[in-house]
């Protein structure tokens, strides 16, 4: 027994002495390392069509399979991928063309034909599981309209589904049409179009993506390897980019200048745009006294936005815009001081006296009291634990009170709070919007009396129950409006819109988040050159980036 | 004989009580899977979609009765169903994927803190007033009653991150490849000791208390004196008469701690970036993914119970009395 024992200790202090002489990592290497999804262990799952339900990698859509353009939110304009051009066959718009890009080829040497984005449209109308963007809700067939290009037939004139179109990435048809089942298929041997699509290794901790030797951008796509690390945990990210180890990340750092840059000022970079969903703090309008638009500004002039971005997102974004649309809608958006939006400014004497102007009286407690002459509370449902939507609620039940509003933040877990958001049972709760390119589908989405549910029928939009006929009008009219400005009329007139009616309260944008480490590898979107967001939360954007990477050269090396 | 076949029909009821909570459990909890899959999509996937989804997952709108006997009988037939969060991977091989890896950690951590744990309290005992009674026990105990994941957290940030010992996290070096290859052990090896390290600080404590606690007792015993005047050697008063007396406590707690172990190493392995169960656990529960869920805590519930069985048998091994009667 003393015997083992020691021999137990003597064997540990080996193995700390073999850890200690371990050799340090090489100072260079040849595969960009990312990390996006947590995960322990990684599951062999390269089926994009499962890739946002979580079952598919995370690379099956940024590196594997390609789109026929992609939509840059940075510049505010598609790009084109795997169409060279898009066109209207009729005046009436319901004929729309796309121009397949000539030589073209999958990864197992074939090359891409119109037939395979004919088949891909086809797949998704035969297993509506698929078709999460729901094009067949608007289209009524696609087919060859010549040998390179495919013809979308609409149901109606319907201008938001171009971009649902154009980002549907396309799989190759000799291979998925003999697949039984594609919504629970894996595809473990991916062919694809895209820059990264040979798998080099497949470990459950770790897998590497080698570049298609096929792909069509020649003299893209520079950098050898794509290596995906599998990180359950926020800290242990936050080591390994500390230690140089993650070269593209989206994780949310606090403080980033002095924890992440300062340790190594030349090669780490981050770049937060304002182009992310907008936070919105939802008061359900089917309950009293929120069914009350001017009780619903008068909070959102109770709320201290800019205090809420300097205390709860470390300055990292800005109070919210009145029309509720962050900076991917730069191009639509109206100046930002217009006199129907004045309320998502901090004013809470204007807030109090409107509040007593509608009849809510403080009582000899200084609280508020309802038409009914209960004490006016309020619960503002947030995630436990999502510390950012947590140190908002704080700020915010503290600005309510002030006001007279028995205000109270109320955490629960994920589950038991998104449930009563979509049922509509919730007084006050924190949330995201739909993260969106299209002005039409953020509206929509937002305050469409079509997506407008009874309280306790599970709802995917429109949480807080509005509904407004002329929105409804001005939406469908926007939804077959294709001429640029036009548009732009009715896009300005649903953000005055939505500033008269006040269906949500802005709070803020969220910022994308993207971390880039130019140690090994270059050329990565920044301020300086806004080509795409670095964030790898943006897919198919995120392609554009993988491509435009390449490694340092020896001079750039030695210059620093 | 009949008394093992007792213990067997216990465990029997043990495990399908067992299933009934697995089963009912998650059914509990506040909220809808499928909201789930809705929330991670940000409310834009198409109701058509959704539809298609439920059906392909699997959520039906049966009685409570008819999905528990559809559960039933198919774990009967080790069919664990589709995780819905990670659609369509099958939990059984999901959780087989990762299942060696915590049986490592776990496996290793609670051997050698049973084992040292155990001759570090019959030594306490032995030689009272020694340093390893004075200094180590209390230091020990008072690391124990850390919680795992902040032991773990801290060591990482010291031996791996500050002074680069130890890896950061992983089970092996990423880019190589499992082998029975030395260099692969020592690989593993320097991987598992931070993670075992820490879930061996937080629990030895206990092992040395508790088996001190038996020795004591033990040591006052009349056999012992007997065996001291017998002539016998220390050694063997300590090892064959002592400890073995005393060790039949510490024996019934490792039963019960393989549970403790296997819930203590999920956190763990989270800080550790550990490729084993842990994170599949939260991310089942967050994404209120039934079958993941019902098939770890069926594979947790299982574990217990086989070191119970384990710990029976060891029972009749170190104490007589136990066999005498029955057999």
């Amino acid at each position: 027994m003393f015997i083992k024992f020691w021999r137990t200790l003597g064997l540990l202090a080996w193995l700390a002495g073999v850890g200690a002489c371990q050799p340090k990592a090489p100072s260079s290497r040849d595969y960009l390392v990312i990390s996006t999804e947590p995960a322990t262990a990684w599951i062999r799952n390269f089926n994009p069509f499962t890739a946002s339900t979580g079952g598919g990698r995370w690379s099956t859509i940024a590196a594997m399979f390609e789109p026929l353009m992609i939509y840059n939110r940075m510049q505010g304009k598609f790009v084109p991928w795997l169409a060279t051009e898009q066109r209207w066959e009729d005046a009436e718009h319901r004929r729309l063309i796309f121009s397949l890009r000539p030589s073209v080829r999958w990864s197992d040497g074939q090359a891409l034909k119109a037939e395979d984005v004919v088949f891909t449209f086809q797949l998704l109308k035969k297993f509506p599981a698929l078709d999460t963007n729901g094009v067949w809700s608007f289209l009524e067939g696609v087919e060859l309209a010549a040998p390179t290009e495919v013809r979308f037939r609409f149901q109606k004139p319907f201008a938001p589904g171009l971009v649902y179109i154009a980002q549907q990435f396309i799989v190759p048809q000799h291979k998925w049409q003999d697949v039984q089942d594609p919504v629970s298929y894996a595809n473990e041997q991916p062919v694809a179009t895209g820059p990264y699509t040979e798998l080099n290794l497949f470990e459950n901790q770790v897998y590497e993506l080698g570049r298609n030797p096929y792909y069509w951008q020649k003299d893209k796509a520079q950098v050898k390897a794509l290596r995906f690390p599998a990180f359950p945990s926020n800290e242990q990210v936050m080591l390994n980019l500390l230690k140089g180890k993650i070269d593209l990340a989206a994780n949310f750092i606090p403080a980033v200048d002095r924890v992440y840059v300062a340790k190594n000022p030349e090669n780490h970079h981050y770049w937060f745009p304002l182009v992310g969903n907008m936070v919105f703090l939802y008061l359900n309008n089917a309950q009293p006294p929120f069914d009350q638009e001017e009780v619903r500004k008068a909070v959102s002039r109770g709320i201290d936005r800019q205090k809420i971005v300097k205390v709860a997102m470390f300055n990292y974004t800005e109070p919210a815009h009145p029309s509720g649309m962050t900076r991917a809608f730069e191009k639509w958006r109206l100046p930002v001081e217009q006199p129907e939006g004045e309320w998502v400014r901090f004013q809470p004497e204007k807030a109090a006296a409107d509040l007593d102007r509608l009849g809510f009286k403080r009582g000899a407690d200084g609280m508020r009291r309802l038409p009914d002459g209960k004490i006016w509370s309020l619960d503002i449902a947030v995630v436990t634990g999502w510390s950012d939507w947590v140190r908002a609620a704080q700020i915010m039940s503290k600005n309510l009170q002030t006001l007279g509003i028995d205000a109270r933040m109320r955490t629960y877990d994920f589950g038991a709070y998104f449930s009563q958001l979509q049922r509509g049972e919730f007084q006050a709760a924190i949330s995201w919007s739909t993260d969106t390119v299209e002005p039409y589908e953020f509206y929509r989405w937002l305050m469409a009396g079509t997506t407008k549910q009874a309280v306790g029928t599970s709802s995917p939009s429109n949480w807080q129950r509005f509904a407004d006929p002329v929105v409804d009008a001005k939406l469908a009219a926007l939804a077959s409006s294709f001429d640029e400005g036009e548009q732009r009329k009715l896009i300005a007139d649903l953000q005055i819109l939505f500033m008269q009616h006040a269906p949500a309260i802005p709070l803020f944008p969220n910022p994308a988040w993207g971390t880039a480490n130019t140690e090994h590898f270059v050329n990565y979107p920044s301020p300086a050159e806004p080509y795409a967001v670095l964030s790898p939360n943006y897919r198919p954007e995120i392609l554009q980036v993988l491509t435009e990477l390449r490694p340092k050269t020896q001079q750039e090396k030695k210059k620093l | 004989m009949i008394k093992i076949l007792q213990r067997l029909v216990f465990y029997v009821v043990a495990i399908f009580l067992a299933l009934c909570i697995n089963f009912l459990i998650p059914r509990l909890m506040p909220g809808d899977p499928m909201n789930m899959i809705f929330a991670r999509f940000q409310g834009q996937m198409s109701p058509e979609a959704i539809a298609g989804l439920r059906q392909a997952m699997g959520f039906t709108d049966a009685s409570m009765a008819s999905q528990f006997l559809h559960y039933f009988t198919s774990i009967l037939q080790g069919n664990f169903g589709v995780s819905t969060s990670l659609f369509p991977a099958r939990v059984g091989d999901v959780i087989w994927q990762s299942l060696g890896w915590t049986v490592l950690l776990a496996g290793v951590s609670l051997l050698v803190s049973f084992s040292c744990g155990t001759v570090l309290g019959a030594l306490a005992a032995w030689r009272r007033g020694s340093w390893i009674d004075r200094v180590l026990t209390p230091a020990l105990i008072f690391i124990g009653s850390f919680p795992y994941f902040w032991l773990a957290m801290l060591l990482v940030y010291i031996f791996a991150y500050l002074v680069e010992w130890f890896p950061i996290g992983h089970a092996y070096s990423d880019g190589s490849k499992p082998a029975w290859t030395f260099a692969f052990f020592v690989d593993v090896m320097r991987h598992l000791f931070l993670p075992a390290l820490s879930i061996v600080l937080a629990t030895i404590g206990g092992w040395i208390l508790s088996m001190r606690n038996a020795m004591v007792s033990v040591l006052g015993s009349e056999f012992i004196n007997l065996a001291h005047c017998k002539g016998l050697s220390d050694r063997v008063v300590l090892v064959r008469y002592a400890m073995r007396n005393a060790l039949l406590p510490n024996i019934t707690g490792l039963g019960m701690a393989v549970g403790y172990v296997l819930a203590g190493s999920m956190l763990t392995e989270i800080v550790f970036s550990y490729p084993g169960q842990g994170y599949l656990l939260v991310q089942a529960v967050r994404n209120q993914d039934y079958p993941l869920m019902q098939g770890l805590f069926f594979c947790i519930t299982l574990a217990v119970l086989l070191a119970n069985w384990m710990v029976d048998l060891a029972y009749y091994w170190l104490d007589p009395r136990t066999r005498g009667q029955n057999i």
